[in-house]
């Protein structure tokens, strides 16, 4: 795989193509169109932002892509394959943390080797790795209730890890955090997709959160859902959290805000 | 600090308790109770003392006989009750034609008494031990059919996405999410049933019987020994409160998730289940 989105030139990615979309629209029932026309095409690597109002079609880009649903017209090829089911090389992180109450955090991670096979001894030994890269260590054998709620979608990062997944779909996953929660988060969520060089779609509504994390943003407009513009975010990585007050970072918070606005 | 604490207010209860009973016993000896109607606590205890501990006999068997007896009744009732139960909970949650069909007749059975049709019972069942398993399986199937499908049907759309994402089948996400996810309603539905079923073993019993608690106590009121019967009604409190016991800590063992307590008990045994296994 190119590791062309760690430190990458400030011209855009050379990386293979992973995702790749071409008018793709969704239609639900007869008459909601929650997504048009939508092409885009996403690198090996790559960090890509979605950002837009709620029900512009963010949601089901990323459950389009996921195979949870399926298109009503278009192409849409993950590694050149069409798009018709969930594939195993894709892994989804939601709003909520989706956990197994039941289960321990680590019991949790495990899920998704335990679906696929036996669990081995080398299956744990990598779920107390993840936990330990999403800061965990330590709350193994906690079960989700008696964890705070960043802490709980701390888990399903870990849980999305394990599966080796290395194309990444995340629906404002910390969305429901409060803001220094989220802030956080989102540090280290850059630093492990750095680490893991998966390939990552990110939800979110919040245009500073979408414009420091992401390589591109794609910014959608609602009725109906479409992308409005793609923009290059060219900052050097690691990035430090005082970029977003630089000139340069507001300049695209200002062409993304006029993207939303003229709509 | 616990135990001080649980000591002190078991203390509380039963000076409470025997304050009560003190007071109807003092009353009823002077008079104040028509013993036909309220026997004393002292000749309950007296008879209850005889039953227990003097093995005296009645309908040819100890109290311990009829115990036995109604509790194995109850039981296999229970059993019955709890499978079909389940089981047809879980086809309508599968089968949503099923689901539509079986709707009607829930709710006309849920109306319906089910102790009234203890004639009936009797009539294709018998005397014996049948018509007791009978009625018990027949009034206590309701809530755990009720209990186990409102448990399945939980809507969890984003925990169905999150499976399909990992590539689960749906076997597996029945046993792994489905299910488990149920286990609180179904184990409140195990517990409405396990009192029912008593209640449906002990009302046969009072159509006929040979053994058991329900004949003890009819044939004491009968001869208008209050003391039996009271004797008997406290015998009943003492079957259900150990099967009720029994079927919570049951729940609480499996279903260990609900409340803070459980959750560290199971947490920390994990934990040191690891550090043992190395
Ligand atoms: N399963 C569905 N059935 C019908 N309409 C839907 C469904 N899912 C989404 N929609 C509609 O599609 C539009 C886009 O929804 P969504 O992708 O969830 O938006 P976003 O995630 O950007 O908030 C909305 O108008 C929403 O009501
Ligand atoms: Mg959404």
């Amino acid at each position: 795989m190119a590791a062309t989105a760690k430190k990458k030139p400030k011209q855009s990615p050379s990386g293979q193509t992973v995702i790749e979309g071409n008018s793709v629209t969704k239609v639900f029932g007869e008459t909601v169109t929650a997504l048009e026309g939508a092409d885009f095409n996403i690198r090996s690597g790559e960090f890509i932002s979605l950002v837009g109002p709620s029900g512009c079609g963010k949601s089901t880009l990323l459950r389009l892509v996921a195979g949870l649903i399926e298109k009503t017209s278009g192409d849409l090829t993950v590694n050149d394959e069409e798009v018709t089911k969930p594939r195993t090389d894709i892994g989804m992180m939601f709003q909520k943390a989706v956990l197994l109450d039941w289960r321990t955090a680590i019991e949790n991670v495990l899920l998704p080797s335990e679906i696929q096979h036996r669990i081995t001894q080398d299956d744990k030994q990598k779920a107390m790795a993840s936990l330990d890269l999403v800061g965990l260590k330590g709350f193994e054998f906690h079960f989700p209730k008696q964890l705070s709620g960043g802490m709980q979608q701390r888990v399903a990062l870990a849980r999305l890890i394990q599966t080796g997944a290395n194309i990444m779909l995340m629906d404002e996953p910390f969305g429901a955090l409060d803001e220094f929660t989220r802030e956080r988060l989102n540090v280290e969520l850059m630093r492990i997709v750095g680490e893991l060089k998966a390939t990552t779609l990110f939800v979110t509504h919040n245009i500073q959160e979408a414009i420091y994390l992401a390589d591109r943003v794609l910014v959608m407009t609602p009725r109906p859902g479409r992308i409005a513009k793609i923009i290059d975010v060219n900052f050097e990585r690691p990035r430090d959290i005082s970029i977003q007050t630089s000139r340069e970072f507001n300049i695209i918070v200002e062409e993304v805000r006029d993207t939303l606005g003229s709509h | 600090m616990k135990l001080l604490s649980f000591l002190i207010s078991f203390a509380k209860y039963s000076l409470s308790f025997i304050f009560v009973l003190g007071l109807w016993e003092v009353y009823a000896r002077y008079g104040g109770l028509n013993e036909l109607f309220l026997p004393r606590p002292s000749k309950i205890g007296d008879k209850l003392y005889n039953l227990f501990f003097k093995f005296q006999i009645i309908e040819q068997g100890t109290i311990y006989w009829h115990f036995f007896a109604t509790l194995a009744q109850m039981s296999i009732g229970f059993c019955y009750g709890i499978v079909i139960g389940n089981s047809l909970a879980v086809l309508a949650a599968f089968n949503e034609t099923f689901r539509r069909y079986i709707a009607p007749y829930a709710v006309v059975f849920n109306v319906t008494p089910g102790i009234a049709v203890l004639p009936l019972i009797i009539a294709w069942f018998g005397f014996g031990w049948e018509s007791k398993i009978a009625l018990a399986t027949l009034v206590c199937f309701f809530p755990p059919f009720i209990n186990t499908l409102t448990g399945l049907l939980k809507k969890n759309d984003e925990a169905i996405e999150l499976f399909q994402t990992i590539g689960a089948t749906q076997s597996q996400y029945f046993w792994k999410q489905q299910l488990p996810n149920a286990l609180p309603e179904i184990f409140a539905g195990l517990k409405l049933a396990i009192t029912t079923a008593l209640l449906g073993t002990i009302v046969a019993q009072f159509g006929s019987a040979t053994e058991g608690v329900g004949i003890l106590m009819q044939r004491f009121a009968f001869r208008l020994d209050m003391a039996g019967s009271f004797a008997s009604l406290v015998t009943m409190a003492i079957m259900g409160l150990l099967v009720f016991t029994i079927a919570e800590l049951l729940d609480r063992r499996i279903v260990f998730w609900r409340d803070t307590k459980g959750l560290e008990r199971v947490s920390k045994k994990k934990q040191r289940k690891l550090s043992t296994d190395g």
